[in-house]
């Protein structure tokens, strides 16, 4: 099943409508948003995820981390990418 | 017979409440169509304005303005003369034009609501006035614009605009409808009289008329100045209006204040600030678009907060913070999405890019890299390739403001999700969420660009959203200005015929 999310990545000036499946992992949410904003910002190799605050397992798939519709996920670039 | 003197005569022409013998006053003036709190007309019978205007007056003086106007036009409001014009200043007059047409047509209906339901005669009589002012500067943009679509067809989008489904015409409508087509006057006088019309317009009155000045754009300057003197008359309206209500229910006047203040700013930041800060000639900038911020909008509206005993939003320091970056957050994402909208951008460079650093030093290092990305994608392509500086993947959009999810800062983005009813709506920083939470039956069945995608409304594919929802065809689509032929960008990539 589809699932559109919220992205911000940070250091980026704006949010942008990512969808993903929900099968899909964690971490391939974070290249996508950052494949979708690389106009922007540059991407990096390594990124995490953040939900609700909390940091997500890069490995849970999207439903495994109880990502809903609509939901805003933050990715935010590691440095050492 | 000799005649009267006009002070002896006027209060007879516009003062011309009655008690009502066979309706009770609440049916003449319902709540629902006369606003609330609902007063009777003995708590409105005082109004008053300094202007005291006859119809007589306002006939003569409209007259001799528009043949002034007429007469500018007819000296430098030709193609020619436009053609002349620095290429960024004209797509920040694309941009303006079709903003403010429309919301002009819009504020011209909610006057005649007011000239019908307004709760005391002076008051309808200048609404009337305000009214006949209003549709004038829909028909002065809409005049000196036509003639240019010949020459350049992204101006037919000052009609355009507001009859299409573009992610900024969802915008402008969703504030339009609610602040003049969809409101009572007793809220229209505090939003538009009183917020739009004695703050923010002075962005374009004062500020943006000095810069046409400086560009040579003297048929722009005449207009705005033209459109200025009627403004300062019917934004009188709204300071009677505001001390009634205050007096009766000042929660309700903070609550109208606070709420109109922070919708005009996210329109205002996004017309005027694009124009003053990117789509100015860097030699012609005065000010920056924060600096004329500062000394015209947020001194003058605390002053006249001041004077009627209200306190200032409460969410001023947010609001403080957004005067730095938001402009240019929306810029930035734009002109990543330039092919979605009418108009064409400028890529800023290195000297405007150093001015940008000087003129807002606690924000632009947050940006800059942006830019910098952005100028590092365009040597990598070359000039000519718009589509390596685009973005593809859908925008957010705002449940509020229906504008990019643009606030807050690179490092936090001020978005947050709310739950109502079931459904999720994003808002773009917390006094849209706030603005929401209050009248949510008023809002909340609105779609933004995502909910028609979703809904099926709407294509999802980027492009095919441009072209056949937004209407942006090719021949009108958004581009850089220069499709990257900057000279700056040359010498940086040594190319033959460098210029250095």
């Amino acid at each position: 099943m589809l699932v559109p999310l919220y992205g911000f990545l940070e250091g980026d000036t704006l949010g942008l409508v990512v969808l993903v499946h929900d099968d899909d992992r964690v971490h391939a949410i974070a290249e996508q948003l950052q494949l979708a904003a690389c106009v922007r910002v540059a991407p990096r190799t390594h990124a995490q995820v953040y939900f609700r605050g909390q940091r997500l397992d890069p490995e849970l798939t999207v439903s495994e981390a109880g990502l809903a519709p609509l939901d805003r996920i933050d990715v935010v670039p590691e440095e050492k990418g | 017979m000799p005649k009267l003197k006009r002070d002896d005569w006027i209060d007879l022409a516009r003062k011309l409440d009655w008690d009502y013998s066979y309706v009770r006053e609440e049916d003449v003036f319902p709540e629902i169509l006369s606003g609330r709190p609902w007063l009777p007309h003995a708590e409105w019978q005082h109004w008053d304005e300094p202007y005291r205007t006859s119809y007589e007056d306002y006939v003569n003086t409209q007259s001799d303005k528009d043949a002034i106007f007429h007469g500018v036009r007819e000296a430098v409001g030709r193609i020619e003369d436009f053609a002349k014009l620095d290429r960024s200043w004209l797509n920040g007059l694309k941009l303006h034009a079709a903003t403010m047409a429309f919301t002009e047509f819009g504020a011209g209906l909610g006057d005649i609501r007011a000239a019908r339901f307004g709760r005391d005669s002076a008051w309808r009589t200048m609404a009337l006035f305000g009214a006949l002012d209003e549709f004038r500067h829909t028909q002065i943009p809409l005049l000196l614009m036509h003639e240019l679509v010949g020459w350049d067809p992204q101006f037919d989008w000052t009609h355009r605009l507001f009859h299409t489904n573009n992610w900024m015409a969802i915008a402008m409508r969703h504030l339009v409808d609610e602040m003049c087509v969809g409101t009572d006057p007793l809220e229209f006088a505090i939003a538009t009289n009183l917020v739009l019309e004695t703050g923010f317009t002075n962005l374009q009155f004062i500020g943006l008329s000095a810069v046409a000045h400086d560009v040579g754009d003297r048929m722009f300057e005449k207009m705005v100045t033209s459109i200025q003197t009627d403004e300062a008359r019917h934004a009188q309206i709204g300071h009677p209006v505001i001390a009634t209500l205050i007096r009766h229910d000042p929660e309700r006047a903070q609550y109208l204040v606070d709420k109109w203040f922070w919708r005009s700013w996210c329109v205002f930041a996004v017309v005027t600030g694009f124009s003053m800060d990117y789509l100015t000639p860097l030699a012609a900038r005065r000010t920056s678009f924060k600096e004329f911020m500062e000394e015209w909008i947020t001194d003058q509206f605390q002053k006249t907060l001041t004077a009627f005993g209200l306190k200032r939003p409460w969410y001023w320091d947010f609001f403080i913070e957004a005067i730095d970056i938001y402009h240019h957050m929306v810029y930035a994402s734009t002109y990543t999405y330039r092919a979605t909208v009418w108009f064409d951008f400028a890529l800023p460079g290195p000297e405007e890019r150093a001015w940008l650093r000087e003129k807002y030093p606690r924000t632009w290092d947050m940006l800059d890299p942006v830019w910098e990305r952005i100028t590092e994608r365009w040597r990598t392509s070359g000039p000519g390739i718009e589509w390596s500086t685009q973005g593809a993947t859908l925008p957010g959009f705002c449940n509020l403001c229906q504008l990019p999810m643009s606030n807050g800062t690179p490092r936090a983005n001020a978005a947050r999700v709310v739950e109502h009813r079931g459904r999720k709506y994003i808002f773009c920083s917390e006094p849209c969420a706030w603005i929401f939470s209050r009248e949510p039956e008023r809002y909340a069945d609105h779609k933004g660009v995502v909910e028609r995608i979703l809904a099926g409304e709407a294509p999802a594919n980027v492009v095919k959203l441009t072209r056949e929802y937004f209407g942006v065809t090719a021949d009108v689509r958004g581009k850089d200005m220069l499709i990257g032929r900057y000279p700056w960008l040359r010498a940086h990539r040594n190319e033959p015929g460098s210029e250095v």
